[in-house]
């Protein structure tokens, strides 16, 4: 049985089209990657597979249940973590938790057992009856990942979970959702950081405009643009070294100054490799590190999408 | 039947927590106060300040009105504050119907409504010894009438804003029209004819005709009549409620 089911999903808002025939599966245990750039359709399909909203046409499921005619029963196996960190300011991170398991129809025994627990596993146990105005964004998105487990999910739908959080939380999610997908739980990921999906993601789907643009692992995206490959160097010289000089290396398609290095985008790294040296040596500059790169998720994602925000900001070409 | 009793006790137990979670967060919210509390006092006063009779006679009405507005009051302020917050969301995506959401929304207005009900009620008795004449309609009155108004409260609520001020003003567009329609300050036999027609599309002409049932022991319409219309107004608003917070959240 699939963890989640999308049959052809659809959904219209009067004239504009948010979702066109989406289709994919995710199977149980596995963690989903779900990418797409602002207004490609994440969220109404995340507000479909909740029941939240209903789509146009089509079906979706959640582990064998419909979305729209058994909500209560697929709602019960799943767990939410909202882009927002939807938390109750004015309660304590306790009540919060305790809220959250009374909604979810949690034993007594057993949400005050995991609610103990959870706040141990994201260290929160010492402000346990602290007011939640008072937290940090990180301790705020903590609270908000624990009160989308009080239910112990098969599912957990995870809305951009680390997005803009210190080193400590995102440390600490990310080893949860490790260990969530260790234990057999499912997980569905929207972010913005294409590299977190990369890393914890067994499947991406890209999506954009509405439509799904592809679904595959990382690496055989990846594969698909081959034609991507990049040559990192960074320099030491006495002269900086700009990008119109290096773009007069052979097979150099386009060069990117990334913080003190250049990312020489090719499909022959070899010739270009021969190239930097020499303009290495004309130039009297020595060459501090130099590495050749397979096309990243990042670059999958540009390509399949349309957006080119590596140097002149958010663009979309047709 | 088991599973069905099981679903109606989970979803009595959701609904019981979004009351809690209501009590814990807006009861004592400025606004609310403002509103729910002291507003209908001040309301009371300008009608009553220097008017000839007993003052007691009063005491009926300003129950009523202190149960419309404070009945009303709290999800027009609290719904749009959790859209603005997004914990609205959790409400919406829980394990739970629409139907336990908007009963456990109005059943907070509801308590918060009894609970201030008893301020006027227990001045009338202590302050100018108003008798009580019959408990069960007062009880009826009570209770049918405060969540009939959290009800409506709750309705209102579904409009799609995350300004608590938009749903007061359309709120209030309602509320202070009911208090010159229902027989609250101005009694029904001297609504002019033309006007009667809307006095009988008042929840509150119900309700206060069993509160003043209690304590004059005698009723326009029969106390049974009363209660059914309640009871229809009640039906009639959490139908439209549901419907309405499905339609806004598509």
């Amino acid at each position: 049985m699939f963890a989640i089911e999308a049959l052809s999903l659809s959904k219209q808002f009067g004239d504009l089209k948010a979702l066109s025939h989406v289709d994919f599966t995710v199977s149980e245990g596995e963690t989903f990657g779900y990418l797409g750039p602002n207004g490609a359709g994440k969220t109404t399909t995340i507000r479909i597979l909740t029941g939240i909203t209903t789509p146009t046409e089509g079906t979706a499921r959640i582990f064998g249940k419909d979305i729209v005619k058994e909500t209560i029963a697929a709602r019960k196996q799943i767990g939410i973590v909202h882009e927002t960190s939807n938390i109750y300011t004015d309660l304590t991170a306790w009540q919060n938790l305790m809220f959250t398991a009374e909604l979810y129809h949690v034993p007594r025994a057993l949400r005050e057992k995991r609610g103990k627990e959870l706040l141990e596993l994201f260290g929160l146990a010492e402000r346990k009856d602290d007011r939640t105005n008072g937290f940090s964004k990180g301790m705020k998105r903590r609270l908000t990942l624990a009160m989308g487990l009080i239910n112990d999910p098969r599912l957990l739908f995870l809305d951009e979970p680390t997005s803009g959080l210190d080193v400590q939380s995102n440390l600490i999610i990310r080893d949860v959702i490790r260990d969530l997908n260790d234990k057999g739980v499912t997980v569905f990921l929207t972010t913005h950081n294409i590299e977190e999906a990369n890393l914890a993601c067994d499947r991406v789907a890209i999506i954009n405009r509405g439509r799904i643009a592809a679904i595959d692992s990382p690496e055989r995206l990846k594969k698909t643009i081959q034609s991507v490959q990049s040559v990192e160097v960074a320099f030491d010289s006495q002269k900086p070294v700009t990008v119109e000089e290096l773009e007069q290396i052979p097979t150099v398609s386009e060069v990117l100054k990334q913080g003190d290095k250049f990312r020489l985008i090719t499909e022959d790294p070899p010739t270009v490799i021969e190239g930097v040296m020499a303009f290495a040596a004309a130039r009297k500059a020595r060459v501090i590190s130099i590495t050749t790169m397979g096309p990243s998720l990042e670059d999958v994602f540009i390509r399949l999408t349309g957006l080119d925000i590596r140097t002149k900001g958010v663009k979309t070409v047709d | 039947m088991a599973d069905a009793c099981g679903q109606l006790c989970s979803e009595l137990n959701a609904a019981w927590a979004i009351a809690k979670k209501d009590i814990l967060i807006y009861y004592l919210k400025p606004n609310i106060i403002v509103s729910g509390a002291l507003f209908p006092l001040f309301m009371f006063l300008a009608f009553a300040v220097g008017r000839p009779g007993d003052p007691s006679a009063l005491i009926p009405g300003l129950i009523a009105i202190t149960i419309l507005f404070s009945a009303s009051s709290i999800e027009p302020v609290s719904i749009p504050i959790e859209r603005r917050m997004k914990t609205f969301d959790r409400l919406i995506s829980a394990p739970v119907s629409l139907h336990a959401v908007v009963l456990g929304e109005s059943m907070s207005g509801f308590l918060y409504s009894i609970g201030i009900a008893f301020v006027p009620l227990l001045a009338g008795i202590i302050l100018f010894g108003t008798p009580i004449l019959n408990v069960l309609p007062l009880v009826l009155g009570l209770v049918l009438t405060s969540f009939c108004f959290a009800t409506m409260g709750t309705l209102f609520a579904a409009y799609p804003t995350e300004s608590p001020g938009d749903i007061m003003s359309m709120l209030n567009l309602v509320r202070l029209p009911l208090i010159f329609v229902s027989g609250v300050f101005i009694p029904l036999d001297q609504i002019p004819a033309a006007g009667r027609f809307v006095t009988y599309l008042s929840p509150l002409t119900y309700g206060n005709d069993l509160i003043h049932a209690a304590y004059a022991g005698t009723t326009i319409f029969s106390p049974l009549f009363d209660v059914a219309m309640l009871l229809v107004f009640i039906a009639i608003f959490q139908f439209a409620a549901n419907r309405l917070y499905r339609k806004f959240n598509e």
